[in-house]
């Protein structure tokens, strides 16, 4: 009889674990996805996928779409999307390309002038600053649907970037503007450390700070948020601008990895942002999402790319992979916040 | 084989993980009948239902359809066995046409495989006629009133032949007119020997219009009667499992202090809504608002704290005046909004509970730095919903997961974390079983005891005049008249609120 008792408790112990396990594992699954990732790769790679050299790679290669993420994931807290990130991202690059041709070049944008390296960076993040605005005033005053707002501001970022270089290559930057993503301090590329700065700076935002619970807030339910006394137009317009800021360093960071800016440059990133974002348990319905789930989401994806590469597959096949992923993504993001 | 049954459903069994949602519960309807099912919130009352038309997956027991076990995969599927549900809240499809809604999947056809417009026509009007809805069948059904959209989806169940139509709370944004036409189609439906499984929290309308009432009680049938055999009271005590006491609190006499909030000559922005209303509201005093559907309660009470335009009138709290309606200014003047739809404009349902809670008061919780301070929030969430009794697994457990009982005590701790001292409550107890109305009718009282002051929308009457110190009607947007304690009475009420004003 006690004998029995002792079953039953063990029985019970044993399944509440098992429950918590399970908990665990589903408030988790975008981490332990990311891990468990990075083990087959090792294993696959012999552990070439492990060392130093192939770390750094990932996170230099990453390191721009992780600030567009960054930015992307806020709208998406929010309820949001931003389609227009791509092109938006590319004028930056263009913007900021234009002021950090030297002097002495003749196909500069402005030949025969050069400014302090403080121009292209302030110019890049203002022109992120001023679309991010544009979208958040469309959506927040214009009550225009996110989808279609930003489609339109897409098109414009597009034919401004046009307009502005005459569709040709903004390029031979000067080599202190290009350091600013090339460099290192010590063993630690420059880009790392401005992501890990990035992250924390947003992490303390949507944790701590009023600003942030009103996003989630927001992207929970706006006709709430709003009888609770939030500002919600002026809360859009903080979350569309913020991420227009973190466009515009993207934009001027990826100008000077690549020391030139064309009508291609971050082609497609949206895409790949908001894929990221999903991928890290960012919600599409709106209130749901971590910076680390963001920050995981882009390694996850960006890990993606390297195993698929180091396979050699082909490049359409992984543009492809891509596209199932993100619905995959959705997929479950949607039936996890759905009643049971 | 046939069966005296129309529908049957034996031993169901439904266990979802920590809850045993029903246990064993068996259901027989008659056809020709008006079977009420009754029960508390979580009862197991939709539940069953959802087992019915293959929402949910029963773990054990069967269905039985006139003597024949069926398994339907969704509404739609039940709907083609002639087994119709009327939503509380009504799933049209409101920029389409009655006609398009009501042949909606099964369009006729004419040979060549277009759809019949002709016949689509005449099949309407037809339809409409059975039950007594004279409108076009091009009208659009977002432009008709709900009580027009119901009797619409009754005309779909129809239409379908149906030998079962299960009703959820089909009277809750029904004027008294519409309902008393309502329960007309429903007796016409019994008459065609249709079984109707009638679901309501409402007392009144069960004695009217059921025959046979089941009850449910935490997740168990609790027994199935013959309407002659149950009081009010018996009822009650029934689905809630112990003696209905004093239904309400003892709110005290009307304080008649000072003035907290005066409203003075307050006209909406929107045509036709409210006019020209001013009332005061006392410290320690709940004042009643009373009205019918569309008496513009809601959009007066919502006014006041700045979500909807107002064209004229002002708004003093305290003897201060609020230059500017909005949210924000009413919350830091001391004014809370508990709405009328929770799921709507008062629930954040994939956060957690101290989120929920802590919404409104974020202000408060500031440190030096401007960050929030998260411990004193997490304890402060946990004490306003502890003094209430909210019950939730813990506090991180995301809101859309509770009762609606236990949401609503939420949204109220909500409000007392912004240390109000006037309270608005819009229709507090909708959708709430009765054991946690009674829970906030004391959370009330107690709090006019601490000297705040509540106005309450309230659209059932008992609870209006026992939970009131004075009552102000409303109808159509018009004051048509403030009731003394002395004065309440359900005649009283009804009299003023249909005292139609040109």
């Amino acid at each position: 009889m006690a004998n029995d008792n002792k079953t039953g408790a063990e029985v019970s112990f044993f399944g509440a674990s098992l429950k918590k396990a399970g908990k665990f594992a589903s408030k988790y699954t975008t981490y332990i996805t990311f891990i468990a990732l990075l083990i087959l790769l090792a294993i696959m790679t012999n552990g070439q996928a492990l060392r130093w050299i192939s770390i750094k790679n990932l996170i230099i290669a990453e390191a721009v779409r992780s600030f567009a993420a960054l930015g992307v994931g806020m709208i998406i807290i929010t309820k949001g999307i931003d389609l227009s990130i791509g092109y938006v991202v590319c004028l930056c690059a263009s913007v900021a390309a234009s002021f950090a041709q030297p002097a002495d070049y003749a196909g500069a944008l402005y030949v025969g002038k050069t400014f302090p390296i403080i121009v292209p960076i302030i110019a890049g993040i203002l022109t992120g600053l001023i679309f991010g605005l544009l979208n958040g005033a469309l959506v927040a005053y214009g009550k225009l649907p996110p989808f279609i707002a930003t489609l339109g501001s897409m098109s414009i970022a597009k034919g401004v970037q046009l307009i502005y270089t005459n569709a040709s290559v903004v390029g031979s930057l000067k080599p202190a503007f290009k350091k600013i993503s090339q460099g290192y301090v010590g063993p630690i590329p420059n880009l790392a450390i401005y992501i890990l700065v990035a992250a924390l700076l947003v992490w303390v935002l949507l944790k701590h700070t009023k600003t942030g619970t009103n996003f989630y807030a927001i992207g929970g339910n706006q006709q709430a948020a709003r009888v609770s006394g939030i500002k919600v137009e002026r809360s859009l317009m903080i979350a569309y601008g913020l991420a227009g800021i973190c466009y515009g360093i993207a934009g001027t960071l990826q100008a000077s990895r690549l020391g030139l800016a064309n009508s291609l440059t971050a082609n497609g990133m949206e895409l790949d942002a908001i894929a990221a974002v999903t991928v890290g348990g960012v919600s599409q319905n709106g209130g749901v999402g971590t910076v680390g789930g963001m920050m995981i989401g882009v390694f996850t994806m960006g890990l993606i790319n390297y195993g698929m590469t180091y396979m050699a597959i082909n490049s359409y096949y992984q543009q492809l992979v891509k596209g199932l992923i993100i619905i995959l993504a959705v997929y479950f993001d949607m039936r996890k916040y759905s009643k049971r | 084989m046939d069966s005296e049954y129309a529908i049957e459903m034996q031993g169901i069994t439904k266990q979802f993980p920590g809850v045993l949602a029903l246990n064993d519960v068996t259901f027989r309807v008659k056809p020709g009948s008006v079977h009420a099912l009754m029960g508390e919130n979580g009862a197991g009352k939709s539940t069953l239902m959802k087992c019915l038309f293959g929402i949910y997956k029963e773990d054990a027991g069967k269905i039985l359809l006139f003597g024949k076990e069926c398994h339907f995969t969704g509404s739609g599927d039940a709907l083609r066995a002639g087994v119709s549900m009327i939503q509380q809240e009504l799933a049209n499809c409101p920029e389409r046409t009655v006609a398009q809604n009501l042949w909606m999947g099964r369009e006729p056809l004419t040979k060549a495989h277009f759809i019949d417009h002709k016949r689509m026509h005449s099949d309407t009007v037809a339809v409409l006629k059975s039950v007594d809805l004279n409108i076009s069948p091009e009208t659009r059904m977002g432009s008709l009133s709900i009580s027009k959209q119901q009797s619409c989806e009754i005309a779909r169940a129809i239409s379908y032949d149906a030998k079962v139509v299960v009703m959820d709370e089909p009277t809750s944004s029904l004027t008294e007119d519409e309902v008393v036409h309502l329960f007309k189609l429903i007796r016409q439906l019994r008459d065609k020997n249709v079984a109707v499984i009638y679901i309501s929290h409402k007392m009144e309308e069960i004695f009217q219009i059921a025959d046979t009432v089941s009850v449910m009680r935490d997740g168990c049938m609790i027994g199935t009667y013959p309407i002659g055999d149950l009081t009010n009271d018996k009822l009650i005590s029934l689905m809630v499992g112990r003696k209905s006491t004093e239904r309400f609190p003892d709110i005290g006499e009307d304080p008649k202090t000072e003035v907290t909030l005066k409203v003075d000559h307050l006209t909406s922005a929107v045509e036709r809504s409210f006019q020209d209303i001013s009332f005061e509201l006392h410290k320690g005093e709940i004042l009643g608002l009373g009205g019918l559907v569309g008496a513009q309660r809601t959009e007066l009470v919502e006014s006041i704290f700045g979500i909807r335009p107002v064209a004229s009138g002002d708004v003093y709290v305290k003897g201060q005046k609020i230059e500017k309606l909005d949210p924000q200014t009413l919350i830091k003047s001391g004014v809370g909004l508990i709405t009328e739809d929770r799921r709507g404009s008062g629930l954040f349902p994939l956060m957690s509970i101290t989120s929920n809670t802590s919404i409104p008061s974020l202000s408060q919780y500031l440190n030096k730095l401007h960050l929030l301070n998260h411990p004193k929030i997490d304890t402060d969430a946990k004490k306003y919903n502890a003094d209430l009794n909210t019950k939730t697994p813990s506090m991180d457990t995301r809101i859309q997961n509770l009762s609606g009982g236990n949401q609503q005590k939420v949204i109220i701790a909500r409000w007392l974390m912004t240390l109000p001292d006037i309270l608005i409550m819009d229709e507090p107890t909708r959708g709430i079983d009765v054991g946690a109305k009674h829970e906030i009718y004391l959370i009330m009282t107690q709090l006019i005891k601490m000297g705040k002051s509540i106005i309450m929308v309230s659209s059932e009457m008992p609870e209006l005049i026992g939970m009131s110190h004075r009552i102000i009607v409303l109808c159509e947007g018009h004051e048509t008249g403030v009731l003394e304690k002395k004065d309440m009475t359900q005649e009283n009420v009804l009299r003023l609120a249909a005292t139609f004003m040109k």
